[in-house]
């Protein structure tokens, strides 16, 4: 395919009411697939909202698992591809977690992406409790190479790029930003689309978690870094636009990073990062 | 960075748009029935009357007036009157002097010339009251100190700081006075000299030493991990007054935080368990 629709389902969680917001997800992407988008993504942790607090022990669920299960049965029912976020449990422990981001299609999981950069710093206290990814992650599917990434990890540009260099047509960054954060994304969304010319989908939660507004805003760039459709700050929003993977040939000709590209760069990059 | 007076812009719009929004999620979440907060005169709860007005709708915001014989005063409580007014408030006063005379004689100890025990009680029986209202009306306490107030210490543990929230506890002073001005206060409201009311004629900035055009832009550079040379270099005044505040700011952390907790068993309060406050 060249052509998808991509709806961006920007919602309010219910924090730590998993039920609640699968019924959500489930509406929201009914309305994605009436108005004919092949792939509907929700934001960050949008199975159990974002400031879960210790809380997060129970609510993460293993990949597959009951609720990532029932997201299976979604994209089977409508013919859809769906990326969400959930606290993910490690097969192999009990209470080792991840931020992860799923893509699961009409035949089942696709794959699923952990978070590598894990914000612990002002509001934020991620590290304590979830482990960091450890791969970027790039997915051939039917409507295209899609990569994906996690709030965060969008200010380290060398996620994008890794997923693009193995092939993602499309980025998919689903996030959870307080308004305080929101010029620094409006910014890197343009920035990490263009350099990396490819279709960047950013998909934020609205609403409010313990005083943490989050900005909403989601949207599509393209990728010569136009802007190709914009959700309504806070609230929620369910936008869609057409997106033609066509149109990277000549963003990519007119701009081309990938070509210029200097490899040497990355080895001295590692080094410098190591003894920095 | 350069400590102008300009870094304490704000996007006014955006600024009162976020309180609005914080105080109508809290309270859509809440269950509660409405707000209830004490009204003053000065500038920062009647900004604070004013935000909840505009969040929820004045006729589910309580201003309780709370005035004793000491520190009477006419023109604030005008001046609430006159916020509540313009917000569609409700209001009530109370008296609080036989309550405070009550402390008075029932403690053995009490010493009248100690003028800030004394006020502390003061602050704190203000507390009583606003806890009464919330206890017994189903409401929520906002409170109305500000980012100046709360870094410096300047208020009464478990008094004048005791709210359910804080919605503009991130704002300094100097910043909370043009949030007044762009909700549209007279300048004589917006700028009326700060007090907390403890005992006759008292004024903040008197007793802080330091203006509060000043002692914004020196918190300011705290914040922002100046220091303390830069800091006095760049405002022209002494080190040793950056260093009184920095001083007064970091000696105050106890008042800001619940009480320490000796660490004995598996998940402490306070030290280990991170729950929301809010719960569906």
């Amino acid at each position: 395919m060249t052509k998808i629709k991509i709806a961006l389902a920007q919602i309010e969680a219910r924090r730590e009411n998993k039920k609640e917001n699968l019924r959500k997800i489930q509406q929201f992407t009914e309305k994605a697939h009436e108005q004919g988008a092949n792939l509907v993504i929700f934001p960050e942790l949008s199975l159990t909202g974002y400031v879960m607090g210790d809380q997060v022990y129970e609510m993460a669920e293993t990949i597959p698992g009951p609720s990532s299960r029932i997201m299976q049965n979604l994209a089977k029912e409508t013919g859809m591809h769906i990326i969400f976020g959930m606290p993910e449990l490690s097969e192999k422990a009990k209470a080792t977690i991840f931020n992860t981001a799923v893509l699961v299609g009409p035949r089942g999981i696709i794959g699923k992406y952990r978070k590598m950069y894990l914000p612990t710093h002002s509001v934020f206290e991620e590290k304590r409790y979830f482990r960091s990814g450890h791969q970027a992650a790039m997915f051939e599917t039917p409507l295209g190479n899609i990569g994906l990434c996690i709030c965060y990890d969008l200010f380290f540009p060398e996620v994008c790029r890794l997923e693009r260099l193995k092939g993602a047509q499309l980025i998919v960054v689903i996030s959870a930003s307080p308004a305080v954060r929101r010029s620094y994304f409006e910014i890197l969304i343009v920035a990490r689309a263009l350099e990396n010319t490819a279709f960047l989908a950013y998909v934020n939660l609205a609403g409010i978690e313990e005083g943490l507004q989050f900005w909403g805003g989601s949207r599509v760039a393209g990728p010569n870094g136009d802007l190709i459709t914009k959700a309504k700050y806070d609230s929620e929003d369910l936008v869609t636009c057409v997106i033609d993977f066509d149109d990277i040939k000549p963003a990519e000709a007119s701009i081309p990073t990938l070509k210029d590209l200097r490899p040497e760069l990355f080895a001295e990059l590692e080094r410098e990062a190591e003894q920095f | 960075m350069i400590l102008a007076p300009n870094v304490l812009d704000f996007d006014l719009p955006e600024t009162v748009s976020r309180i609005t929004r914080f105080i109508k999620g809290y309270f859509d979440n809440s269950g509660a029935d409405g707000l209830v907060l004490g009204l003053s005169g000065g500038v920062d709860s009647s900004v604070i009357a004013a935000l909840s007005g505009i969040s929820i709708g004045g006729n589910r915001v309580l201003g309780l007036l709370l005035p004793e014989d000491e520190t009477y005063n006419a023109k604030d409580i005008n001046d609430a009157k006159f916020v509540a007014k313009k917000f569609g408030l409700k209001t009530q006063l109370c008296d609080i002097t036989p309550s405070l005379e009550g402390f008075y004689r029932s403690i053995p100890v009490f010493d009248p010339d100690d003028r800030l025990c004394k006020g502390n009680i003061k602050a704190r029986t203000r507390m009583i009251y606003i806890y009464y209202y919330a206890n017994k009306l189903n409401r929520i306490v906002c409170g109305s100190s500000d980012k100046s107030e709360t870094m410096m210490g300047y208020f009464t543990k478990w008094g004048d700081v005791a709210a359910d929230i804080s919605p503009i506890m991130d704002l300094y002073k100097t910043q909370v006075r043009k949030v007044a001005t762009h909700l549209g206060f007279p300048p004589e409201l917006a700028d009326k000299p700060a007090t907390p009311a403890l005992w006759p004629n008292q004024l903040a900035e008197t007793e802080l030493g330091i203006k509060y055009e000043t002692l914004d832009l020196v918190l300011y550079g705290l914040e922002h991990f100046m220091s303390r040379e830069e800091i006095a270099s760049q405002l022209n005044i002494e080190a040793s007054i950056v260093e009184r505040v920095k001083s007064r700011w970091l000696s105050a952390e106890h008042k800001r935080r619940l009480p320490l907790t000796a660490k004995l068993e598996y998940r402490t309060i306070g030290a280990d368990f991170r729950l929301p406050r809010e719960r569906y």
